[in-house]
């Protein structure tokens, strides 16, 4: 039977479903949330009797039709993304054989599933309040499916009422529901690489370098910060050059040997938001892996087991200053100091003819430098794109570039000369939050350096984009080059207070991340210990999440109390109750038809000594304050004073 | 085999509230000790919806969902307290029983109260497992729920029990009672048949009244009641310290007739009842006086509704048990009280 128009119902569930759908809008397949959109509109369309609903046949074929397209585009049903599209469209197309209230229910229902994978997908602080609206939502459209009658104002009034009732509780079962340590069952996550660093580098390719000012990640430093020339984050470590691309190349070799310290020492903390990458960042060069899942290479990268999709955290220990003692072997010399046999003869020769010059690699070193400083290079987010000859016609003729060109540049004029040379990607520099007493450093940031291989000195390293530009040390590229901010970006950084207040927000997101997205077991036993208790366990954890239970049971049994408690019978009730008792006693009990002067007369009429004794008084006045007329104003006090001249009142003897 | 089974569990549940309540008197006030919850088909379901996402949310350690999810818990036990307490304090104030036709649709109906200050939306009641009908309580008022009523047979219909029930507000619990009241209703031969009436006396139609008043042969007396004629009051009785009295007549071209049972031609002791029923029916809107003659009873020409209930009410349990209460007094409108 087809629904009636404008069905409250079917509408309100409608809007359950789509608001699960909205959360998940800019993740899915465009393909996607078109179809599930027209199957939206298609069912409101019918609702309204202006399009037919498709029979079963159709149904099902349409069905078989969204489940392949989804297997084509995602190759697998299985895993978030995958799961989410199927949930989507499938919810979609059960929309259109929604008649009963067990239809709309299921719809409510996958919204709530489609709430709770955007978590699983996301939990930054932004989305928290998205997420928060969904639930409201579904909640009100479970009271409007239950009750067709109810206007939508009051539905969302009911659910959000019965939302921040249910608050404390969610609050109270988040810090002490006892949490897994490990997982049950695995599912894949779709993994799709967003901005920052990727492995390789093309700096020739690129006509503009696009930085966002997304953060990369945040570091909090036990003691003094690192000075702005020290601030360079480790990336991946490239080794092969093919004359247009560098690459990390094969990698292999030995473990990282045992440093020698000559420089100072960091204990920091870093949080990195999920870049879908398989890097840890650290600065310089961590002193051992800080996670058994991430590996330390040789080239004292951190590389993890799996990418970082949700905000992850480590404690790191870096030297700044620290060198390895293992000689170089034959190996790794062979590749850091392999170029391309054709290609770039100018760079070749220079370099040649700069080594010739020197005495010593130290020596080589300062003066390659020396023609970058002097050479009329200029530091550029936007450079041309260069030709076939990459390094020559960068060197000879554009000489304008970003941190890429001279870091290629260089280790390719180093390597010409024989010196083991390196790209290292990262990060430079970091801006300081001081709401939140850390290091920001962002995409922005991102930057390219060069070590070489000194004999005696080991890994040395050298930012040849300093040379060029000494402020980059200082600032980031943004500051660097405001033309090559976006317009918003400008507008951010322009106002100080708008900064501040950016800082301000950045410290919350910051809090957020580290407080609540990453409360685990480990962090409810540092709150059960911070709450007193000696050496938290599961059970101390179990008591505390019952003793929490109760605490919000008694807090709404409560709030309802007042409401569902009979109303306790009133002051002159109780004080006409106790003169009767009284006069129970010696005489007749009150019948319970009796009303205060009958009982008067019966007491009169059973010659009873009380009667004359200021009974039959007290018997009119509460007649009067019962049944009279009496005073609005004085009529508590009047009651106030019977009580009393009950209480006061005896029998004679 | 699973029908048997539900009805056989509902039989000893029925039994056992029964005990363990007792019956009923009005005004009942719903108290806490006799309110029963559990959740609907639908709580039922988001509860296994709810542990999914739970599992889920615990399984990924994501916190985000983990909130959500209790959040989620908290609105379920709120929603079951708030349904349990939409049907507490309330007082079902008085029950009536109209006498109904068989094989028409009568209703009970239900007066409840709220004396809370809140509101009571989808309050709902129903005979056993009839469709719910529902009313919503205003705070401090009062609202009327008809139970509809189809007997098939004429007689007595007892009802053991009446359910109050309630989902509000998200329809994930429902909270329920029964009130054990004994309910009697009494049921009227259907009326049909289509004999002529038969006219035993009285003057025909069309002669004119003695005094061209309209009043006619004079009755009787009876006791004044509201809205009687003062023209028709006995005044000289009344001089006399007597209590005020009504002179009765008959009004005027009214047929007298009788309906004797045992002089109708019809086979079968349910279609003779339903005869009687009809005429008894069609004199009263007629404006007739008419009598009713059953076997071992005997009632008098007469007119007025309670006349027509006497007469109904001896066709509807010709052949049964007298019950107490029912066909002594005329039950429209009136409350039953325990």
């Amino acid at each position: 039977m087809p629904e009636r128009q404008d069905n409250p119902a079917l509408l309100w569930a409608t809007a359950a479903f789509t608001g699960g759908l909205a959360l998940h809008v800019d993740r899915l397949p465009a393909w996607v949330s078109a179809a599930a959109i027209v199957l939206i509109a298609w069912r409101l369309a019918a609702a309204r009797a202006r399009a037919p609903l498709p029979g079963m046949i159709a149904r099902v074929v349409l069905a078989g039709v969204l489940v392949i397209a989804v297997l084509a585009r995602f190759r697998t049903l299985n895993g978030l993304a995958a799961g989410t599209a199927l949930l989507v469209l499938m919810a979609s197309l059960k929309l259109l054989e929604t008649y009963r209230r067990r239809d709309r229910l299921v719809l409510i229902g996958a919204g709530l599933f489609l709430l709770l994978a955007a978590c699983l997908d996301r939990q930054s602080l932004p989305r928290a309040p998205l997420y928060a609206g969904e639930t409201w939502l579904a909640c009100a459209a479970l009271a409007v499916v239950a009750s067709d009658r109810l206007p939508g104002r009051a539905a969302l009034a009911l659910a959000g009422r019965t939302l921040l009732l249910a608050l404390p509780l969610a609050v109270l079962l988040f810090l002490f529901f006892p949490r897994l340590a490990g997982s049950f069952w695995a599912v894949p996550r779709g993994e799709e690489a967003e901005t920052g660093l990727s492995e390789t580098m093309s700096p020739g390719s690129i006509g503009k370098l696009s930085t966002s000012y997304d953060v990369a990640f945040r570091a909090r430093f036990e003691d003094a910060l690192p000075p702005n020339d020290e601030r360079y984050w480790r990336g991946p470590v490239l080794h092969e050059f093919d004359g247009f691309t560098w690459r990390r190349g094969t990698g292999g070799g030995r473990a990282p040997e045992t440093l020698l310290s000559t420089g100072r020492a960091y204990r920091y903390h870093v949080a990195l938001e999920p870049s879908h990458l398989r890097w840890w960042f650290a600065l310089d060069t961590p002193a051992q892996s800080p996670d058994p899942n991430v590996t330390l290479t040789r080239d004292h990268e951190l590389y993890a087991a799996r990418p970082v999709s949700d905000p992850t955290s480590f404690e790191a220990l870096s030297f700044t200053g620290a060198r390895e003692d293992q000689p170089l072997s034959r190996w790794e010399r062979f590749e850091d100091t392999y170029l391309p046999r054709a290609g770039n003869p100018r760079s070749l020769a220079l370099a040649r003819e700069l080594r010739a010059r020197a005495g010593s690699d130290g020596a080589f070193v300062a003066a390659a430098l020396e023609f970058l400083r002097t050479g009329g290079f200029v530091y550029s987010l936007e450079p041309e794109v260069l030709g076939a000859e990459q390094v020559d016609d960068f060197l000879f003729r554009t000489r304008t570039g970003f941190c890429g060109h001279y870091a290629s540049a260089f280790v390719v004029l180093m390597r010409a000369a024989g010196v083991p040379a390196r790209v290292v990607t990262g990060y430079l520099g970091g801006e300081w939050n001081p709401s939140g007493g850390y290091l920001v450093v962002r995409q922005s940031d991102a930057h390219a350096w060069v070590e070489l291989w000194l004999e005696g000195r080991g890994w040395t390293r050298v930012d040849p984009t300093a040379v060029v530009a000494p402020e980059r040390l200082e600032r980031g590229a943004y500051d660097l080059l405001p033309d090559a901010m976006s317009a918003s970006t400008r507008l951010l950084r322009g106002a100080p207070w708008l900064v501040h207040l950016l800082q301000r927000w950045d410290a919350a997101y910051a809090w957020w991340n580290e407080r609540v997205v990453k409360f685990d077991s480990v962090a409810q036993m540092g709150l059960l210990e911070r709450l007193g208790v000696r050496s938290p366990d599961a059970w101390a954890l179990g008591w505390a999440f019952v003793l929490a239970l109760l605490a919000w049971l008694a807090l709404v049994a409560w709030h309802m109390g007042g409401a569902a408690r009979p109303p306790r019978s009133d002051p002159l009730a109780r004080a006409y109750a106790r003169l009767c008792r009284k006069l129970a006693r010696t005489g007749p009990e009150r019948a319970p038809h009796q009303g205060p002067l009958a009982y008067g007369e019966a007491l009169r009429a059973a010659g009873n000594p009380a009667y004359a004794a200021g009974a039959s008084t007290l018997l009119e006045r509460y007649a009067h304050l019962r049944y009279g007329a009496p005073e609005p104003a004085t009529r508590a006090r009047d009651i106030e004073t019977f009580s009393r001249a009950v209480a006061r009142f005896s029998l004679p003897r | 085999m699973r029908v048997p089974f539900r009805a056989a569990a509902r039989k000893r549940m029925a039994v056992w509230v029964r005990r363990r309540q007792g019956v009923d008197t009005l005004p009942v006030m719903l108290a806490r000790r006799r309110l029963y919850i559990l959740p609907t088909r639908a709580g039922l379901t988001f509860g296994s919806l709810w542990i999914l996402m739970l599992l889920a949310a615990l399984n990924y350690g994501n916190s985000l969902a983990l909130f959500f999810t209790f959040l989620l818990a908290g609105f379920a036990l709120v929603a079951m307290n708030d349904c349990h307490r939409n049907l507490l304090g309330i007082t079902l104030a008085s029950v009536s029983a109209p006498a109904v036709f068989a094989r028409s649709a009568g209703a009970l109906a239900l007066t409840l109260e709220n004396p809370a200050a809140r509101a009571r939306p989808g309050v709902e009641a129903a005979l056993d497992e009839a469709p719910l009908t529902g009313v919503d309580l205003a705070p401090h008022g009062r609202g009327r729920l008809e139970l509809p009523l189809l007997p098939a047979r004429r007689g007595i219909v007892r009802i053991d029990r009446v359910r109050l029930t309630s989902s509000h507000p998200f329809g994930l619990f429902r909270t329920w009672t029964w009130v054990h009241l004994p309910i009697e209703v009494l049921v009227y031969p259907h009326p049909h048949g289509s004999l002529p009436r038969p006219i035993t006396s009285g003057r025909h139609p069309g002669e004119s009244s003695r005094d061209g008043s309209g009043l006619d042969e004079w009755m009787g007396l009876k006791l004044f009641r509201d809205g009687d004629s003062p023209r028709q009051v006995d005044w000289k009785a009344y001089a006399r310290e007597a209590p005020l009295m009504v002179k009765e007549y008959s009004p005027a071209g009214a047929d007298l007739c009788l309906f004797d049972f045992a002089q109708l031609r019809i086979p079968g002791v349910e279609e003779r009842l339903s005869q009687l029923a009809r005429w008894v029916v069609d004199a009263e809107a007629g404006g007739e006086r008419y009598g009713l003659a059953l076997p071992g009873v005997e009632l008098a020409p007469n007119r007025g509704p309670e006349h027509r209930h006497h007469c109904l009410a001896a066709l509807a349990l010709y052949g049964i048990e007298a019950p107490a209460a029912s066909a002594a007094q005329p039950a429209a409108a009136a409350p039953l009280h325990a």
